[in-house]
């Protein structure tokens, strides 16, 4: 079955054909006479359109794939070994790196599945702190792929867009935490420090700029007709597909379902006290998948705004003993990153670090569609598909 | 070129060699984990600019490359692929190592995967140390890197004399 | 909090998890093996011949259309890596004896998977199942959630678990000559093996210990 002869999922908008497009049926006939079945395109692991260091081997026919293998492994560091080995103070370090855009976003799961084994909760200013700084690694990871996918279809203009926005918002994390990838800024049972003098004017200013720069890629990709006519209708998930995949976030999303865990998931954070909403689109496509997280940049910068008006005062830290060591106990925490859904499946002893972590990390699963995905799409399409489903290479090896 | 081979360069031509490759390092850029953000940010991110040092990172090819980046975690996997391009490239070639994943194992200095260093695979010039570094210590490692090639004698290279590799910071 | 009779045992399960457990029990029977709670999550063990009917029922009465995850577990002990007193507190002390987590367990190894549902609320259900020491085989959930190949892979590779029906179990992460399933508790970190954490206070005596004048001495000079 190929992407093309499935059925709708949702409205579909209305492709006119060109009859021009009709003369590939002359080319079939070429095709057959000079036996272009079975190339073998080997992509990677070092390409420009790969992100990093994803392998894809291609099985061509002419131009269309036959079949496509992602071979992945390239960056795999071993994490799930690794955290058997390391002190929960220092896994928070070495999660940061998972997923390197947001790496703030990666620490919320795991120190909550430790305060949960702890029976701590941390004070509700750190909890701010704490959606507040999520929120801005989402920003900072979501505009850089609003740049990044305008590249993939050969504009340049959007990426040097996508990071300046990104350095306004590096500027504002590295502010607060003192690092400007790596924060490692979550304390089990609250948060490091609290915000420098100043801060929240600079970031209202900020967040009022990533909303002019949202309508900035509005008109300069989303309106832009060859990039429509790159997207539109190509690389659909869906709905059912996806979620048996296990593909997760805006990508799910932008196959019309309506599933975010922080409004559907157990509490986490302070979401439940901000007045947001979850974008969906019916569409499944490269572009619906660019839309939505256009559109989910706009609303965590609203959120972002909203609780630096509500944020509450009082202490960071709750009370934690001196040395950390997590009771006998089993919890699994997932949080709505940028990518997806990540989890940590913690499996504590009662000693000073987890005896198993089960990673579940987001592009994992998000790119274990690809051998369907690409199926029957032509070879240009396959880089405007990566982009658009936005993995990085450290959440899928991990 | 027959002239640089020997060894036998007069003063003021290889001051010119110097200056003309010291500002036209052609790049490749191997993007692998963090660092390669960072690196991306130092390329392409209008605040650092790195071009406006001479250095072109298009180069898809490392046949046309003088310089080779390796900026994330080398993992067993990928150590191979490395050495193959690094192989390709032409000499003169130079390499930086950006990270501490790629100059020592950084925090996977036990995972079973890791590369512990590229210096095991290949020769590094520059060690940028960080992790991941700023772009402006990228940068750092751009000039320190041109500084050396500004005083070095274009045959030593050939003859396959090995320099202490710098470190920036 | 769980009231309800059947979960009375159980602590602390999220009302949807009562619900699913109720649901579950009904539909595997005595397939069940045993039931707990992971901090308002059920944790079901089953057979390890109803691995793939339990996805099943998950899929299809439950609702439960998303597989986030399969993973492994390995319940030995970890062996010791630094002796004890070696000042070495990089490793954390893991208790020597045998225990097992919520659900039990029957032996060395389990098989986890989590699946959830993205119409529900917090609906989800945490699977498990032991698989005995020298017959490390379960059934493959390929047919019913696709996304389960490269999850069953990565559990072949990292264990050494064999899932009957899969496609084609080969190597995902690691190069196809690795020897060995690294996240088996018996595989040994080498580098940890070789050399000290590189943490380690004192690794090395201070230059000039021996001879305590010049080392002083020298010490002294640097920091200028």
């Amino acid at each position: 079955m190929t992407t093309t002869d499935l059925p709708p999922p949702g409205e579909l908008p209305e492709i006119a054909v060109d009859p021009a497009a009709f003369r590939h049926l002359a080319d079939a006939q070429v095709n057959v006479e000079l036996d272009t079945g079975d190339m073998v395109l080997n992509i990677g692991p070092q390409h420009p359109a790969t992100h990093g260091t994803l392998r894809l081997v291609v099985r061509l026919d002419g131009e269309r794939v036959v079949s496509a293998d992602p071979i992945i492994g390239y960056m795999h560091r071993g994490y799930e070994k690794l955290t058997e080995f390391r002190t929960y103070p220092q896994i928070t370090t070495l999660i940061n790196r998972i997923d390197w855009l947001s790496s703030f976003a990666n620490e919320v799961p795991f120190i909550d599945a430790a305060e949960h084994l702890m029976a701590i909760e941390a004070p509700p200013r750190a909890q701010y702190l704490r959606t507040i700084l999520t929120e801005l690694s989402r920003i900072a990871t979501f505009v850089l792929f609003l740049g990044e996918m305008g590249l993939q279809v050969g504009a340049i203009t959007p990426a040097f867009y996508g990071f300046r926005d990104r350095e306004y918002v590096l500027n504002l994390i590295e502010a607060v935490t003192g690092g400007r990838f790596h924060p490692n800024f979550n304390r089990i049972g609250g948060i490091k420090d609290d915000l420098p003098w100043g801060w929240i004017s600079e970031c209202r200013g900020v967040m009022n700029k990533v909303l002019a720069s949202c309508d900035e890629f509005d008109d300069l990709v989303v309106g832009n007709p060859i990039f429509q006519k790159r997207t539109r209708s190509i690389g659909i998930i869906p709905q059912e597909l996806g979620a048996a995949y296990g593909v997760s976030g805006s990508n799910l999303r932008a196959s019309g379902v309506d599933w975010d865990l922080r409004r559907d998931g157990p509490k986490y954070l302070v979401y439940d006290e901000l007045d947001w909403q979850v974008w969906t689109h019916p569409d499944g496509d490269s572009f619906a998948r660019y839309w939505v997280r256009l559109q989910e940049t706009r609303e965590s910068a609203r959120m972002v705004l909203q609780m630096l008006d509500q944020m509450p005062s009082g202490p960071l830290m709750a009370k934690v003993p001196r040395i950390i060591k997590v009771p006998a106990g089993e919890v699994f925490v997932n949080t709505e990153n940028p990518l997806g859904e990540m989890g940590y499946y913690v499996i504590s002893k009662g000693a000073t670090g987890p005896f198993r972590t089960k990673i579940r990390s987001a592009s994992f699963s998000n790119v274990s569609i690809l051998p369907w995905l690409l199926r029957g799409v032509y070879v240009p399409d396959i880089v405007t598909i990566l982009a658009s489903l936005y993995f990085i290479l450290g959440d899928i090896d991990r | 070129m027959g002239l640089v081979s020997s060894g036998k360069t007069p003063k003021p031509l290889q001051h010119l060699l110097n200056y003309s490759r010291k500002y036209s390092l052609w790049m490749l850029q191997w993007g692998l984990a963090c660092c390669a953000i960072e690196m991306g940010a130092a390329l392409a991110g209008p605040r650092y600019d790195v071009m406006r040092l001479g250095v072109i990172p298009f180069p898809a090819s490392p046949r046309q490359a003088d310089l080779i980046v390796i900026s994330g975690t080398v993992t067993d996997k990928m150590a191979p692929a490395i050495k193959r391009l690094y192989e390709q490239m032409p000499d003169p070639k130079y390499v930086i190592s950006m990270g501490s994943c790629a100059n020592c194992g950084g925090p996977y200095w036990d995972s079973y995967s890791v590369t512990k260093g590229v210096d095991q695979i290949i020769p590094v010039d520059v060690y940028v140390p960080g992790c991941p570094p700023r772009p402006e210590a990228f940068i750092q490692g751009i000039v320190l890197l041109q500084q050396r090639i500004m005083s070095e004698d274009p045959a030593e290279r050939w003859r396959g004399a090995t320099r202490e590799p710098i470190v920036v910071g | 909090m769980a009231d309800e009779a059947a979960t009375e045992a159980v602590p602390a399960l999220r009302e949807q998890a009562v619900d699913a457990l109720a649901r579950l029990q009904s539909e595997l029977g005595d397939a069940i093996v045993e039931h707990g709670a992971a901090f308002g999550d059920v944790v079901v063990r089953v057979r390890r011949d109803a691995w793939r009917r339990s996805a099943q029922v998950c899929k299809e009465q439950l609702g439960c259309d998303y597989l986030s995850f399969i993973g492994g577990i390995d319940w030995m002990p970890t062996p010791a890596v630094a002796e004890e007193g070696s000042g070495d507190t990089s490793t954390p002390a893991q208790p020597k004896e045998q225990t097992y987590g919520t659900a039990g367990s029957d032996g060395r190894y389990q098989l986890l998977a989590l699946v959830e549902s993205t119409r529900r609320k917090s609906w989800r259900v945490i699977l498990k199942t032991d698989l005995p020491d020298g017959d490390l085989h379960a059934e493959s959930w390929v047919s019913v959630y696709p996304g389960a190949d490269w999850h069953e892979r990565e559990a072949w590779e990292m264990y050494g678990f064999v899932f009957d029906g899969h496609p084609s179990l080969r190597h995902l992460y690691l190069p196809s000559e690795f020897e060995g399933h690294p996240l088996r508790k018996d595989y040994p970190l080498l580098a940890r093996e070789v050399k000290p954490w590189p943490g380690l206070v004192d690794v090395e005596p201070m230059p000039g210990a021996a001879t305590d004048g010049d080392g002083d001495a020298e010490g002294a000079g640097e920091t200028e």
